[in-house]
Formats: C-alpha cells, structure tokens, sequence
C-alpha cells in the first residue's frame, strides 16, 4: 500500500467556493454584528443586506438538495422569512452563517421528509435501467465534454446518482449534500443539524455505506 | 486497530476529517490488510463517482427572480413582524422575572419618585398655563409656530379647496387651519413629511407637497424642494417616494441637485415601480453625460428585466430627443 496515495485526501469539490463566498469570519464578524444589530432594531435595509450575503448560497444549497428551481425558490423565501420574523431571538451565541443554515437545514429536511413519504405512496421502482455500468470505477478524472457520448453518460450518471442519493434517509442525505457537495467541517454540520459532531461523523459514515450499495445495485 | 473502526476512519479520511494522529494509525493498518486497502479505493471511488453531478451556481436570472419574490413577501408582511417582536420581548421580558424581587423594589422606589415629581409638576402646570397659552399664542403670530410643535398626527384636504386641516401636537394636541399657500401651514407640512411613526401623515404632506411644486405654487424656495428630495432618498414608503419624485418633475431640467436625486433614485430605489417612474421622469432630459450613463448601467444591471428594457429604449431614443 503506498502512504502516499492515502494521503492525498481528494479536496472537498466546492467547499472552497463556499468558504470564499460566505464572509471571512474575523474580517466581517463586527460589520456583520453591526447590521444584525440595525436589522433586530427594524431596519429592512440592514437585513436586506444580510439576505443579499447568504442568499446564493443558500439557492445553490437548496437547488442541489431539490433539483427543481421551484422548490428551491420556496425553500429560500420561507427562510428568509423566518429569518426576518425570528431576528429578533438571534442571541449572538453562535455565528448569524450558523443560525441562518440551521433554518434552511431544518427547512430542507422537512421538504426532503414530504418527498419521500409521497415517493413511498406512489411505490415506484425507480432502478429498472438493466445496464450494465460499472459506478465506481468507470469513472475518468478529464471533466471536458468533448464527447458528446461521455456527455450522455455522464448525464445518466448523474440521474443514477441522484435515485441512490434519494434513498438515503433525509438527515443522512443533508449531512452528505453539506459534506460533500457543500464542502462544509463535519463540526459546523453538528452544530447546523443541532447534534454532535461524532454523530454527524456517524450519519457520514452511514450515508457513504448506504451509496455504495444503492449504487452497486444499479450495476 | 480492528477493520471496523478502520472503515469508519476511511470515509473520514477521504473527506479530510480525520486527525493526523489518527492518520498515521490507519496507514499502518492499510499498509498490511488487504481488503482495507480494498475499501479505501472503493470509498475514494464514490467520491469521484459523486462528483458527478455538480453543484451548479443558481443562474443570475433566478437569483433576480427570487430576491424579488422575497422582497414582495417582506413588503407584505412589516406590520405582522412589528407585532411579533413586541410579543417576543414580551416573553423575553418574563424570562426576566427571576430578577422578580429586585425589579419590584426599584419599581416601588422609582412609583414613589415618579408620583412625588408628578405632583409637583402638576401644582406648577395649573399655576403656570394662563401664562403658558399667552406664550404659545404670541409664538404662532411671530411664525414660531415649529418651536412649540411636537408633531403633526394627521392633515385633511377640503374637497376641491386649497384648504386644509392639519393636526399637530403641541403640548396639548392642536388643529389648524388654512390655506395650502399659508406658511405656516407650509411649515405643518414640511414637519409632516418627517414624521417617523406614521407613514400615513408622511404621505399626505409629501403628497400635497409634491401637488403644490407641480402646480407651480411658490415652490421655488429650497424647503420644500429639499423636504421631497429628503423623502426621495431616505423614505422607506414606497408611495411617498412616488410622490416626491412626482413633485419634483418639473425642477428635473434646471435643477441639477434634483436631477442627482433622481439618478440616485434609479440606481438605489428598492422598488420597482419607483424605479421604473424616475426612468419616465429622466425621459425628457436633454440628454447629459451621466443621465446617460446611468441608464446604461441601469440597462445592463438592474434586477427587474423589464426596467432594463425600458431604460435601453430611452437610451436608444434619445439622439432624436436631441
């Protein structure tokens, strides 16, 4: 076994996108209490600006987790709306990123929940494609598109990809998407989900195990 | 270590999350089983395979789209938060009251200062309020009507009349009345267009302002122009920043602090319809270099579609205007 392949940790996809998105904590942690502060006292034009600081990331955030522009526009609007109607309990003990996320988390796990539980109604078997594909290994590095073939693939890849993600049970598949499609510390997911981090670590775990099966399944 | 505690490790691993002490123990693990070392690629594996599909960054059209529902959604709903953060300070409040005890004696102390204070205040107000009334009186003959104002609560327009009724609290509430044209009735209105708790009497005053500038009643001295430009930039009713910017319509050619107003309006304004009545507003100005050029960036950046449209037609229209 060579070390060094175990060493070289992939980097989370996106998780540098959103840490240089979301504001760099020391330098904007004052302005930031400051607007919180003018917003809690009623000012619309102080929290307009906190919307405008996390509103994309919570829209791409939603947008994956969904996969429908709609949902992800309602899941946005009833967050901020909470947001604006609980301003007023936000107690500065943990940072306004972590507190917004905890709505929109919660919010998504609820939309995640109804999803499901009207996927069980309809008792629909999603895997029927009988292809024969390896998942895991019949992956290749080079993301160009030249290929209008690897194109479709990657296409249909990426549907598979999504059936196995909707079997995962709604918290499973929230601390993956903040995980591995948002990049966040395992750490920061407990305290969004409300739970330790060994158990975010755990849920982690669960959620890698339970793709590898749905996805082999698919073979 | 045990494979299962290994397993557990790699999925960490692979994500970055597993401390360097930790590290060092599962690669002396991997580096003699076999099947974990099967695991590790075949976790790492499903990281490449996940990556598939991509995190897409909302397109600008949809963030557009949605911060415009959501601020629809706010404007709807000012009054109901109100209410909301009152009750939770409420309940705050009864959080308080384990500090019951104490906060029962100050209250008696301060009820026993307050009545003592009271009193006396009262013994001197009968005592001195003959006086008082001659001086107010004296003060509105003189025009120095604001000194003794503490607000203007409400105005009425007489139907098809210059007159009004204005309502303003002095020490006791008050009324007058008086022609539009009346300077102190002038003086109500431009107090009234600053009144902060009630956006119905900003209204109303920017409103019979705005009416007086565009019927060319003695509009031409700085208050007033300066009271609707106030209104204009820092109202936070969208209706009484309509009827400023209706006001002062006809002051936009001449006028260059007027026509700044204006363009900041275009640029800034939070709503749409405000926005769109500042383009039509700025239509008939010959075209000068930074009407134009603030249409242009209005053309290319503003987050409603359809005032982008409209501010590129009046761009394109206007080397006939010339």
């Amino acid at each position: 076994m060579s070390v060094d392949a175990l060493r070289l940790r992939i980097p989370a996809t996106s998780g540098l996108q959103s840490s240089q998105r979301m504001p760099s904590q020391a330098r904007d942690r004052a302005s930031e209490n400051e607007l919180i502060r003018e917003a809690q006292a009623g000012s619309r034009t102080a929290f307009d600006t906190l919307v405008r600081q996390y509103d994309q990331a919570v829209l791409r955030l939603a947008l994956h987790l969904t996969g429908s522009e709609q949902d992800a526009q309602d899941v946005h609007q009833e967050a901020f709306l909470k947001a604006y109607r609980y301003l007023g309990n936000f107690r500065f003990e943990c940072s306004f990123y972590t507190w917004i996320y905890r709505i929109v988390t919660n919010l998504c796990l609820d939309h995640l929940r109804r999803r499901k539980a009207r996927r069980e109604d309809q008792a629909v078997m999603i895997d029927s494609s009988g292809e024969e594909m390896d998942l895991l290994s019949n992956v290749s590095d080079d993301r160009a598109g030249a290929n209008p073939d690897r194109e479709l693939q990657r296409k249909f890849l990426g549907e598979r990809i999504r059936e196995a993600l909707d079997k995962l049970t709604p918290r499973e598949r929230m601390v993956f998407e903040l995980k591995h499609y948002q990049g966040l510390k395992l750490r920061t997911i407990g305290e969004m989900l409300n739970t330790t981090e060994e158990t975010a670590k755990n849920t982690l775990f669960r959620a890698t195990r339970k793709l590898r099966m749905n996805l082999a399944e698919l073979r | 270590m045990k494979c299962e505690l290994a397993q557990e490790q790699i999925a960490l691993i692979v994500y970055g999350e597993l401390p360097d002490d930790k590290v060092h123990l599962l690669e002396q693990h991997l580096a003699e089983c076999e099947s974990c070392r099967r695991e590790l690629e075949a976790v790492q594996g499903l990281y490449k395979a996940m990556s598939l599909l991509p995190v897409e960054e909302p397109s600008a059209n949809l963030i557009a789209r949605t911060r415009l529902r959501l601020e629809e959604a706010l404007d709807s709903m000012p009054h109901g938060s109100w209410l909301l953060r009152l009750s939770q300070k409420f309940s705050q409040g009864l959080g308080h009251m384990r500090a019951a005890p104490v906060a029962a004696s100050v209250l008696l102390v301060l009820g026993v200062g307050i009545g003592g204070y009271a009193g006396f205040r009262e013994g001197r107000h009968i005592h001195d309020s003959d006086q008082a009334k001659l001086i107010m009186q004296s003060a509105a003959k003189t025009g120095g009507v604001t000194a003794q104002i503490a607000n203007v609560s409400s105005i009425v327009q007489e139907p098809n009349t210059d007159n009004v009724e204005v309502s303003y609290n002095r020490l006791v509430p008050e009324t007058i009345h008086g022609s539009l044209d009346d300077p102190q009735i002038r003086q109500l209105l431009l107090l009234g267009a600053q009144n902060r708790i009630n956006p119905d009497v900003r209204d109303d005053s920017v409103g019979l302002l705005a009416n007086e500038c565009r019927a060319g009643h003695q509009c031409t001295d700085g208050p007033i122009r300066n009271a609707l430009m106030v209104a204009l930039r820092y109202d936070r009713s969208p209706n009484v920043r309509l009827k400023a910017l209706e006001g002062l319509q006809p002051y936009i050619g001449d006028d260059m602090r007027v026509r700044d107003a204006v363009l900041e309006t275009l640029m800034n304004d939070k709503d749409a319809t405000v926005r769109t009545q500042a383009i039509g507003l700025l239509e008939p100005v010959e075209a000068d270099s930074s009407v134009r050029q603030v249409l242009n960036t209005v053309a290319l950046q503003d987050d409603n579609p359809q005032i982008r449209t409209v501010s590129r037609q009046v761009l394109d229209q206007m080397p006939q205007i010339q």
